[in-house]
């Protein structure tokens, strides 16, 4: 009876069953090999963590990095047991360059270039053919979109202060300087003789000098960020040029008063009942018109414009960079800010708000631009030894508001640098004979330290060549600090061009 | 139920009665197929090590070649064997046996000869020579095996005795076991060591073939209704859980995640391939999942691999080193691979993948022989397997097919498990690359499975006895059996 049952089968079938998914197991584990050695390949051979990479780095030279005009920041010494070593031009671009040492890794651009430096990227056609030659390594030199002297300009203009300057050619995105201070000696981390004494010493320096504040750091913006503000007004068709709030004026003295927080404005008792418009907000720098557009232009709207220009991801660029943020993004409000008080006050760049340097010159540099972001960019030029160089270029990275809007922004910033009013704050930016668009911003910190003090601009304002932001931690009211550093800096870089 | 109409060649053969195998004339019988696969598998070794040896030193001299040259000479010496003895068993499965052994070879010679010794008779030997002693023994053993064993009723017979000896072994790997890395895998008896778990899985094979084809008609057709399930007799599933529970009870008590994986999927494809019934291939997964779900929560140790699984890049110098490295190898050897002997070399003195001889041995030929030579690798252990299913297949029984098919997974399973580790397919577990990887234990316990392959595939053994009555039933009726039995000889 169970020998004739007609439900058992010989096993013949379920073992043609059981090699059909081994196969396919098989099959899987093959193309797992493909993902890796070849798909991923070009990637992982370049990471730090291969040991090839950090094999190659005791023996093959790392190509060269010079900046625009051909200055050499980072070239190869030989020790005395032949191994090679790093030298750096100085400290001023140690932030920028980095550094490559045997025994605590790299930074900066000898990190992200780091495979093109030691020679290891190479095109997947290239990679079959490697294992042929005698000598695998293909080091390339890096040519930079940095001005040096500009970069130790920007350095020496911190001075002591904590701080950082990042100037771009607005038209192009190319990085002129990114500057950030304090800064370190990159060289003293390379040398192998000085490496561990050095490093020991910056780790622990309360000031954080390894910290590449331009592109890491994260500040409160204080008034810059209504540049911002203005571009999703102005974009969003929330306001206009012309918008005036009759509120604003009744409320200079006492504050205005939203969801029972109580704004206060800056001191700028001159402009008496005179309902201000964006031209004239701008140059006296008015809290309350601001918070007052930021409401009306809403939380949604605010969030959207940021993000255009950058806010709330990565920038991509050649070093790791910092998020900027509007707000936590944790409230149940449009846009996530907690509420109406959230959001005015964010409106002048005083709330959740938190941005990095390279950030608020890609505002300036937009505004200067015509309301296009271009991406910012280190890196020009890639050349191998046999003299092959691959160019890179500016690329967009999207409209974010019409030329109209950011010609009406730009004669807001020509005003508060230039203006009768404007003067009083931020006079220290001003260029003899160039008219000079910008913003200044004083960000309150809470208790009893300095603020810190922003500039962001761009100059000549009518055919902008130069867009910077300089930052300097507690360093006072934005006119007083931040402000005249700019002015000496635009001012040296466009006498430099003549 | 079947009592009443037992088969009627039964009562004749079914009790196995013990007719010594009388060898009949040796007769030669030429091998062809075996010979010329042999030819190009030394062809192969041979060039791999003048290539070895060009890339380390630019020269090759017949030295270099001594070590390989005792090892084809096994070789040769197991093919002789067989055509001498006129064998009729399988002629693929050794030459890509040999040809993984060969690799395995020149790796290891390749690797730093520190990484193990072996002190004998005054001289130590290094890792390439200890591999070749081994390598020689499981071709020896393997040969041996597959021309010996002409019978299986002592696999068949005493199931439940070698299901004792297997958990025995457990329980004395528990007990006296030595823990290595925080696993605790070897057991060791005097001057012998040994990882037991690699012989665990032959006795597992064993084990699983006898029950499954004794009761393969109950489980196939009666039918216990489980929600949407059609399941066999529940009663029939308590081995089903008790498998479950040893390989709860691996990882609980050896730590070693790749041996309960690797258990656990063989017995789910037997049942599989015994029964027909998916059904139990899906509640099998589902106490896999919730079993590694509770083990994830209760075990530090199987969860830092999960986490490691998923992102090794996370901690890449730290708990993702290993699995990072492995993967930056598959990478540097692209699609051709560096050439043997050409791949990275101690960096700072140290290897740089460590266990490289043991858990990564595919990441190291991923890099010297690149994805063509990793994708050839893989083919052979699918030939071993799809050998090994179709002499399943072909089996005169029950029995021998599903322990024809055991084996075969056995090896394909546990290789699938440590190349999809090193490939980052799965978690990360610690059982060897069989045949490839440095190890005695795993290497002659691959090397039964093989000989088990060889005899099961011989035209020439003994015919299995003819069906018994199963079941209940069918043990009282052998018990029967038996008794008339003893009662007759006495």
């Amino acid at each position: 009876m169970l020998a004739t049952s007609s439900r058992r089968r010989p096993l013949g079938r379920t073992i043609v069953h059981v090699a059909i998914v081994i196969a396919l197991l098989f099959g899987v584990l093959a193309g797992a090999g493909g993902y890796w050695s070849v798909v991923m390949a070009p990637e992982l051979v370049r990471s730090p963590y291969d040991p090839a990479v950090i094999a190659a780095s005791r023996t093959v030279p790392r190509g060269r990095i010079l900046d625009r005009e051909g200055r050499t920041l980072a070239r190869n010494e030989t020790d005395a047991d032949g191994e090679l070593y790093r030298v750096y031009r100085g400290p001023a671009i140690s932030h920028v360059v980095g550094y490559a040492s045997t025994r605590f890794g790299r930074a900066g651009l000898e990190r992200a270039y780091d495979a093109e430096l030691s020679g290891l990227a190479g095109d997947p056609v290239g990679d079959v053919f490697r294992k042929f030659r005698s000598d695998p390594f293909d080091p390339k030199d890096l040519v930079l979109t940095i001005d040096y002297e500009l970069q130790r300009a920007a350095v020496e203009a911190l001075g002591d202060f904590r701080g950082a300057v990042v100037m771009l050619d607005p038209s192009t995105g190319e990085v002129l300087a990114l500057a950030s201070t304090p800064t370190y000696d990159a060289s003293a981390i390379a040398d192998p003789l000085t490496a561990e004494a050095a490093f020991g010493a910056l780790q622990t320096d309360a000031s954080e000098p390894l910290l590449p504040r331009a592109t890491l750091g994260r500040y409160v913006p204080g008034s810059v960020f209504k540049i911002v503000t203005a571009i999703a007004g102005l974009g969003s068709d929330a306001i206009t040029p012309e918008t005036t709030f009759e509120e604003q004026p009744a409320a200079e003295e006492e504050g205005l008063l939203v969801d029972g927080f109580r704004i206060q404005d800056g001191h700028h008792p001159a402009t008496g009942d005179l309902a201000l418009d964006l031209a004239g907000a701008t140059e006296v720098s008015c809290n309350i018109w601001y918070a007052l557009s930021g409401l009306q232009t809403g939380g949604e709207a605010l969030i959207q414009y940021a993000e255009r220009l950058g806010f709330g991801s990565p920038i991509p660029f050649d070093l790791p960079t910092a998020t900027s943020q509007v707000t936590n993004g944790n409230g149940d409000g449009p846009g996530g800010f907690v509420d109406d008080v959230e959001l005015a006050n964010a409106a002048y760049g005083q709330a959740e708000t938190f941005v990095t340097p390279l950030q608020m010159a890609l505002v300036a540099s937009t505004i200067a631009n015509g309301g296009e972001l271009l991406r910012p960019y280190l890196v020009t030029d890639i050349i191998s030894q046999g003299g092959s160089r691959r160019e890179i270029d500016g690329a967009s990275l999207g409209r974010v508001i019409d030329e109209a809007d950011a010609a009406a922004i730009s004669a807001g910033m020509v005003e508060a640098v230039e203006g009768e009013l404007g003067q009083q704050f931020t006079a220290g930016a001003r260029i003899p004979g160039v008219l000079t668009a910008g913003k200044s911003g004083t960000a309150e910190l809470g208790g009893s330290g300095e603020p810190h003090s922003w500039f962001i601009g761009f100059a000549p304002a009518d055919q902008p060549r130069i867009a910077i932001a300089v930052l300097v931690e507690q360093g006072g009211r934005g006119g007083e600090a931040a402000a005249p550093i700019a002015g000496r800096l635009m001012a040296a870089y466009l006498e430099g061009l003549e | 139920m079947t009592a009443g109409n037992p088969p009627a060649s039964g009562s004749t053969s079914g009790s196995g009665v013990a007719l010594p195998h009388i060898l009949g004339p040796i007769r030669p019988r030429p091998r062809m197929t075996e010979a010329k696969l042999f030819a190009l598998v030394a062809l192969t070794l041979l060039v791999g090590r003048v290539s070895l040896s060009l890339t380390e030193r630019g020269t090759f001299e017949l030295a270099d070649a001594r070590g390989l040259g005792v090892y084809l000479g096994v070789l040769l010496a197991a093919h002789v064997a067989q055509v001498l003895a006129g064998r009729r068993s399988d002629q693929v499965l050794l030459p890509t046996v040999g040809l993984l052994g060969g690799i395995s070879l020149l790796l290891m010679q390749r690797l730093p000869q520190d990484l193990v010794t072996l002190d004998v008779a005054g001289s130590t030997l290094g890792l390439g020579d200890v591999q070749l002693l081994w390598l020689c023994l499981a071709i020896v053993g393997a040969t041996t095996i597959g021309l010996v064993v002409r019978s299986d009723r002592w696999l068949r017979r005493y199931k439940y005795t070698w299901a004792v000896v297997g958990i025995i072994l457990l329980l004395l790997t528990f007990v006296f076991g030595s823990e290595v890395a925080g696993q605790r895998l070897t057991l060791r008896i005097g001057p012998f060591s040994g990882q037991p778990s690699e012989l665990l899985k032959v006795i597992l094979v064993i084990f699983l073939a006898g029950y499954l084809s004794e009761n393969r008609p109950l489980l196939i057709e009666q039918d216990t209704r489980l929600g949407p399930f059609r399941l066999p007799p529940l009663a029939y599933l308590a081995p089903m859980l008790a498998m479950w529970a040893i390989a709860l009870g691996v990882v609980v008590v050896q730590r070693d995640l790749g041996a309960a994986l690797l258990f656990f999927a063989v017995f789910l494809a037997l049942a599989y391939a015994a029964t027909g019934r998916l059904s139990l291939v899906v509640i099998g997964l589902v106490l896999f999942l919730a079993g590694s779900t509770v083990m994830a929560q209760m075990f530090d140790h199987v969860r830092d691999r999960i986490n490691i699984w998923i992102d090794p890049f996370a901690d890449p110098l730290g708990a993702g080193y290993q699995i990072v490295q492995s993967l930056h190898a598959f990478a540097r050897g692209g699609l051709l691979g560096t050439g043997l002997g050409a791949g990275l070399p101690t960096v700072g003195g140290r290897l740089p993948i460590p266990e490289i001889h043991t858990d990564f041995p595919l990441a190291a030929l991923g890099e010297e022989l690149g994805l063509v030579g990793v994708v050839a690798i893989l083919g052979c252990f699918l030939v071993i397997v799809q050998r090994g299913l179709r002499i399943g297949a072909a089996a005169a029984d029950d029995f021998r097919a599903i322990l024809a098919t055991g084996l075969a997974l056995v090896i394909g399973v546990q290789a699938f498990i440590i190349a999809a580790g090193n490939l980052k397919v799965l978690p990360l577990t610690g059982v060897t690359l069989p045949f490839i990887s440095y190890g005695g234990s795993s290497l002659l316990a691959n090397a039964i499975v093989i000989g088990l392959l060889l005899a099961l595939s011989d035209r020439g053994v003994e015919p299995p006895p003819a069906p018994s009555p199963v079941g209940r039933d069918g043990w009282r009726a052998r018990r029967r059996l038996r008794s008339r039995r003893r009662l007759g000889a006495a």
